[in-house]
């Protein structure tokens, strides 16, 4: 572990840094607080933590570093923060000391296997970021690089790798197996008809508060996958076999996706479509829809009439379990 | 400091909410006030026996233990000033129960306020208190703090709206406190006495509250002061009148100023702005509430007045003071906004000579503080705006807050109206409440005898508020 980390980019931090009040209306956004409902994952929690360090407060160590280095930058809690803290800029910056200081570093950054990448380069003309090159290493052998600073974990790389060769640490429910985990828990109960996958960067955070169970029942569920693109086609099938009636997936509109997901999403499902057909399921089935922030009635609106539109359809025969 | 056996403790809530490593120790050492100080592990709870053989431990090997809802408090409630362990009730989040023909619900202490009003809504039903921080709240944080908000003008604190609780003792008993009943003369109000004990007596693991239909309509006005005497004026001639406002806030030109600069809301920089709500089924009702107060502000110089029955328009005009407090730190660079003397309760009659006071207290300290609040029940919400890295900025607020609540308590106010004692307003209140510490400290005593439960706070807190912990910004000399 290193022992002395300059923190050159963000100490000049300290004074917007102390302008956080602390009121914590980041955190009842953020992702990261959801799937670990520690303190420390709270965009103010790791406010506190660079803060401590950089005063010399707090001295670097593996676990303080590996909590910075989880956030998928959905900007939800500098967006939100009426003291006008840059938060991601802060971590940017402490990410990138730490980085040069030595530390490993894991958290929400992609991980390219390397004896399974093809060196194919679609993940890197698909990262908006410029995250991933492929650099020689050797003559003829190449390999796709990480740039652990710019990668935002928005995972678009991951759900496009015809390899499989990309991961990304599991805990935040958003790998393709949790996934996978999280459908088939989820339509367990028989009486969820309608599964939504949604995009954090947009519209979730307007629906959800915190993670509070409520006694009130709906007839659909919604999984966040954070960007839209994210959303495998196999994730919808999977849905159909185990018994939803239909899928919606909500995304941003065109434009106002910061990582272009949305225009792959749109052109996988029409894929989609056309291989329900031959599997003799209606292709309305599928459906996609766009959200700007902030359009949460508009989502609920589009959610019961679906599900209006699903419970008219019954349930898909090809899978008829329920 | 006691070493804590932290095997026990993950065989209890099991290893995966159970943390001493550094990020969550650091992180768990505030809260939103300017204090911090570390806990030597922290334990996420997932029910009420688990709660208890916590505490059975600490209480037999002497370890503190703070509990910790959202960590919203703003004088230092949930901060460990002695170390020991620090109970993040989070995951105690469960709405037990919604009762509509009884008017009654029953959670968990970790139900955040939003939640549960967001529950109670497709049943027509809404919980009153509203804090500002309701998006983050925890109803056990809330009762803890006997938290209030912008309605309880109208409808009261959240001491108000408990009916029972359970609760776990010192020694790690379980009790339930209260009763299902509307009203009960049945003994000791003991629900009553956990209420605003800021953990203290007891962690409360279970609470019984009561909700009331929402209402059919709701109507927001807004008027502009040049003078913040005239607002204040307004506010207790309002109240005087008898009209029942579900509703009504101040706004200092200093608040504009900044909500402006956060939010960009485009509102006109003026002396002071109130805004007033009545609620109600019946609308021709709410109409003669609404005229009522808009004929008192224009009595009194009140300007540009706008009203809305509207919900996105009620939104636009509500939206800058649920944000104010954060909003304040874009007030002026290099200033930012502290926690400190922050929630006054003065009689209303008194709010524009208070609301003028502050001002003046302020300049002569080299300080700023903006003035706003739910003056319509009283409370006076003030921030002190200084400089955190000097630290003559420090002995700056700390003369302030001795002037302020010397002066606030003359004219027969209170230390705090909605946000607790905790650290940093113990000194003030210390000073002002002398008589009823001695039974205060019988009755912790009679019911924490090991001082376990949440020590060193609101009447044994230091005397000292800034040195009591660290503060959370490196201050230089």
């Amino acid at each position: 572990m290193p022992k002395y980390v300059k923190f050159k980019r963000s100490k000049k931090w300290e004074t917007e840094l102390n302008k956080c009040i602390r009121c914590g209306y980041c955190y009842e956004l953020c992702p990261l607080f959801k799937s670990y409902n520690w303190e420390s994952d709270t965009p103010r929690g790791k406010l506190l933590l660079i803060h401590g360090m950089i005063t010399g407060r707090l001295e670097p160590a593996q676990e303080i570093v590996d909590k910075i280095f989880q956030c998928f930058y959905c900007k939800n809690c500098s967006d939100n923060c009426s003291a006008g803290v840059p938060v991601t800029d802060i971590l940017t910056d402490a990410r990138a000391d730490l980085i040069k200081a030595g530390f490993d570093v894991e958290g929400t950054i992609v991980q390219i296997d390397e004896d399974l990448c093809s060196v194919c380069g679609v993940c890197v003309s698909l990262c908006k970021y410029e995250a991933l090159k492929i650099i020689n290493i050797g003559r003829d052998e190449k390999k796709v690089e990480v740039d652990k600073i710019e990668c935002r974990g928005c995972g678009l790389c991951l759900s496009a790798c015809p390899s499989g060769a990309i991961t990304q640490k599991e805990g935040c429910n958003v790998t393709l197996p949790e996934l996978h985990a999280n459908i088939k828990e989820i339509l367990k109960d028989a009486e969820k008809k309608l599964l939504v996958f949604a995009c954090n960067y947009s519209i979730f955070p307007g629906m959800q508060l915190s993670k509070s169970e409520t006694i009130v029942k709906t007839p659909y569920a919604v999984i966040v996958t954070m960007c839209s693109g994210r959303v495998a086609p196999e994730l919808v099938l999977d849905a159909f076999e185990e018994g939803a009636w239909g899928v919606m997936v909500a995304g941003c509109p065109p434009e106002e996706c910061d990582h272009d997901g949305n225009y792959k999403t749109r052109r996988r499902l029409i894929l989609l479509k056309n291989i329900l057909k031959d599997l003799n399921i209606e292709p309305r089935r599928v459906k996609l829809e766009w959200f700007s922030t902030g359009e949460s009635a508009k989502l609920k609106k589009c959610i019961e009439e679906y599900s209006k539109e699903l419970n008219k359809m019954g349930p898909i025969e090809a899978y008829a379990k329920r | 400091m006691k070493k804590i056996d932290i095997e026990k403790l993950k065989k209890i809530a099991g290893p995966e909410n159970v943390s001493n490593n550094l990020a969550d120790l650091y992180a768990y050492s505030g809260d939103a006030s300017v204090h911090q100080a570390m806990p030597q592990v922290v334990v996420r709870p997932k029910d009420i026996s688990q709660v208890q053989q916590i505490v059975k431990y600490a209480n037999k090997s002497k370890i503190p233990i703070v509990p910790r809802g959202a960590g919203s408090g703003t004088s230092g409630h949930a901060v460990p000033i002695d170390g020991g362990i620090v109970l993040d009730m989070k995951r105690m989040n469960k709405i037990l129960e919604i009762v509509p023909e009884d008017m009654l619900v029953r959670v968990e202490p970790g139900v955040v306020d939003d939640d549960l009003n967001r529950a109670l809504s497709s049943y027509g039903l809404f919980y009153p208190p509203a804090p500002a921080s309701s998006r983050i709240a925890t109803i056990g944080g809330e009762i803890a703090a006997n938290a209030s908000g912008v309605r309880s003008v109208k409808y009261g604190a959240t001491r108000d709206y408990v009916m029972g609780m359970k609760v776990v003792l010192a020694d790690g008993r379980l009790v339930k406190l209260g009763a299902n009943t509307r009203v009960h003369s049945s003994g000791y109000q003991l629900e009553r006495l956990i209420v605003g004990s800021e953990g203290t007596l007891g962690i409360i693991v279970e609470a019984t509250m009561r909700i009331y239909p929402l209402p059919k309509y709701r109507c927001l006005g807004v008027a502009n002061f040049d003078k913040l005497e005239d607002a204040g004026n307004t506010i207790s001639q309002i109240i005087a009148s008898g009209c029942q406002p579900s509703m009504l806030e101040l706004m200092d030109g200093i608040g504009i100023v900044a909500v402006n600069k956060a939010l960009n809301l485009g509102l006109k920089e003026v002396g002071a702005i109130i805004l007033f709500e009545a609620d109600g089924n019946v609308k021709s009702a709410i109409d003669y509430e609404i005229k009522k107060m808009k004929d008192i502000c224009e009595k009194n110089n009140g300007y540009g007045i706008e009203i809305s029955y509207d919900p996105k328009e009620r939104q636009r005009i509500f939206g800058g003071r649920k944000k104010l407090f954060a909003s304040l730190s874009k007030y002026q660079d290099g200033i930012i906004c502290t926690d400190l003397a922050d929630d006054m309760g003065v009689p209303n009659s008194k709010i524009a000579e208070c609301a003028k006071k502050i001002h003046e207290i302020a300049k002569r300290n080299n300080v700023i503080m903006a003035v706003y609040g739910h003056c319509g029940s009283g409370v006076i919400h003030t921030k002190i705006m200084l400089d955190p890295k000097k630290a003559k900025q420090w002995k700056d607020a700390d003369k302030v807050i001795e002037e302020l609540y010397d002066y606030v308590h003359s004219i027969g106010g209170v230390t705090s109206a909605e946000h607790g004692i905790g650290l940093s307003k113990a000194p003030p209140w210390k000073k002002a409440r002398k008589d009823i510490i001695p039974m205060m400290r019988a009755i912790k005593k009679a019911l924490d005898p090991n001082n376990i439960l949440n020590p060193h706070k609101i009447m044994d807190a230091p005397d000292d508020w800034v040195n009591a912990t660290d503060l959370r910004y490196k201050v230089g000399r």
